[in-house]
């Protein structure tokens, strides 16, 4: 994978390969999460969207963000992982360089919690402004502030 | 004479007045040609769209939190609901996932069914396109006409399965059931009569009616960067001369042993988003012929218990709806239900591409550029 190779020689101590990937699904550890920007900027040179962002919340200490990029003229994925803290989950925002990210990022912030600084618009986008917490973390609970959640609060 | 000038002359300065300070409009959420629940907040100035912001979650059910509550078998249901009209395409790809993570391979005539339901879903869901189309332009024949073809494929459907909206036919490690007796013969005369009704009836009505032209010719034009930029693929991309196809680039069930071509057009505007997908369904006929004409025998399925663990591991794949590509990350963490799924809907970026593609155009376009992008609000919102 050369294009694999190259995205590492640019970030030798940060990136490392992750074991089970196979040939055109492959999967990079990033361990610096402040490199998220610089790094995607050279993912840019060879993927052209940004697939899907998935987050994993793994309590008690980590959210996991999953980057995963593709191309349309080759059909690689490839995949970047970085981890946050759970309690200061701050990751500087993508979409800036990848437009589909956009809302990807909000509905990360809108299920997770986490903050993407940079972001344009960082506001909910699948649930209502006033919905209360963040219902895809393990620690969510159904609690009467949400069986009481009417909406007919909401401001249009 | 002159009192009448003069008074056109106000007119036309206040006009000019609110064309400074312009005029916000909602529409949706519960329209009728928002094809369910879409809103879109459109600044105005006359008629021409300047900014627009496109507004989802109206049916939030929460799929991806109710995936970490079930059994890996219990989803199936909630999969197929995710887009109503390609049901079988999502409960395929939510099977394969489970399936690639468990390691499982299905016999190759389960792997034939499979790709047969997906065509087969396909063109429904493209008939139903062709209807809205028609429908979201005033064509009312034509709105009925394509749920009339779509309604022989749903007996084909409901006879296989059970179901006709969500039809539950995909089991994780093959099929519920094998086709019942006499069902090829039908399905062969179906096929027949709705390519003959593709090919001559429909043309008359649409895409060589000089009318239907003048709505669609060069609205809504989304050019191949801008389509890239915001990640749009299936009909959509291809429409913008993009040539990407999962079923063609990177083939899964049956489609490396089938003969078909990427339907694709330049122009990139609403006529050229439904002639592609007219021809995508005489394409997809092609397909389903070869499939009844090599359609092996044997086992329909491979024992997958019930309840069951998989171990600690990431499981992505992707494949083609009919909306484009779709994709499941599945994470496991070796107990009985995922540990967390992610669902990437086709749809949803065609909705957030809308706020680019839309600006410049006419108030009295955005029916007919939405309708031409074919979101369905069940899967973009989850």
């Amino acid at each position: 994978m050369e294009f694999l190779d190259e995205i590492k020689a640019k970030f030798p101590n940060v990136l490392e390969s992750v074991d089970g990937s196979n040939e055109n699904e492959s999967v990079l550890l990033l361990k610096d999460k402040t490199k998220i920007k610089r790094v995607c900027k050279e993912v840019k040179n060879h993927f052209d969207i940004l697939f899907m962002l998935m987050a994993v919340d793994k309590p008690p200490k980590i959210f996991e963000l999953n980057y995963v990029f593709s191309s349309y003229k080759t059909q690689n994925i490839l995949t970047i992982r970085v981890n946050i803290e759970r309690d200061k989950a701050v990751i500087d925002s993508i979409s800036s360089l990848f437009e589909s990210a956009d809302w990807e990022e909000r509905e990360t912030y809108d299920l997770f919690g986490v903050e993407f600084i940079g972001h344009k618009n960082l506001k909910r986008i699948l649930l209502p402004e006033d919905w209360p917490g963040r219902p895809l973390r393990k620690d969510f609970e159904v609690t009467d502030e949400v069986r009481n959640w009417t909406g007919l609060d909401l401001k249009f | 004479m002159r009192s009448g000038t003069g008074l056109g002359l106000i007119s036309n300065f206040r006009f000019m007045e609110k064309e400074r300070n312009r005029i916000t409009i909602n529409i949706g959420p519960v329209h009728p040609s928002t094809h369910g629940v879409l809103k879109f907040k459109v600044d105005i100035s006359g008629d021409t769209m300047k900014k627009i912001e496109p507004e989802i979650g109206f049916v939030h059910r929460g799929v991806e939190k109710m995936a970490e509550m079930k059994y890996y078998s219990n989803f199936m249901p909630i999969a197929d609901k995710l887009d109503y009209i390609a049901a079988l395409n999502w409960e395929v790809l939510y099977a394969s996932v489970v399936e690639k993570a468990l390691k499982v391979v299905i016999p190759p005539r389960a792997v034939y069914l499979r790709t047969m339901m997906c065509e087969l879903q396909r063109i429904m869901s493209h008939l139903l396109f062709i209807g809205h189309s028609g429908e979201d332009l005033g064509n009312t024949t034509l709105f009925m006409w394509g749920f009339r073809e779509r309604e022989l494929l749903m007996d084909i459907i409901e006879e296989v399965s059970g179901g006709r909206l969500a039809p539950m036919y995909i089991s994780l490690g093959g099929m519920y059931y094998d086709l019942p007796p006499g069902l090829i013969p039908k399905l062969a005369s179906t096929l027949d009569i709705i390519e003959k009704r593709v090919k001559n009836e429909y043309r008359a009505l649409s895409y060589e009616n000089g009318l239907f032209k003048m709505r669609t010719v060069g609205v809504g034009i989304i050019e191949a960067n801008l389509a890239i930029k915001y990640g749009l693929t299936g009909p959509n991309a291809r429409a913008s001369g993009i040539k990407c196809d999962l079923r063609k680039n990177a083939p899964y069930l049956a489609y490396d042993k089938l003969d078909f071509d990427i339907i694709t057009a330049d122009a990139g505007d609403a006529y050229a988003r439904f002639v592609v997908r007219v021809n995508e369904i005489l394409e997809s006929i092609k397909i389903v012929r070869q499939i009844i004409k090599d359609l092996p025998s044997g086992e329909i399925k491979v024992k997958v218990p019930w309840i069951f663990t998989i171990p600690p591991s990431y499981t992505f794949v992707r494949q083609e709806t009919p909306r484009g590509e779709a994709a499941m990350y599945m994470v496991t963490d070796g107990g009985q239900k995922p540990y967390r799924l992610k669902i990437r809907a086709p749809s949803l970026y065609a909705v957030q591409a809308m706020s680019e593609i839309f600006v410049g155009g006419k108030v009295a376009d955005i029916v007919a550029i939405l309708g031409s992008l074919d979101p369905t609000p069940g899967e973009v919102d989850r």
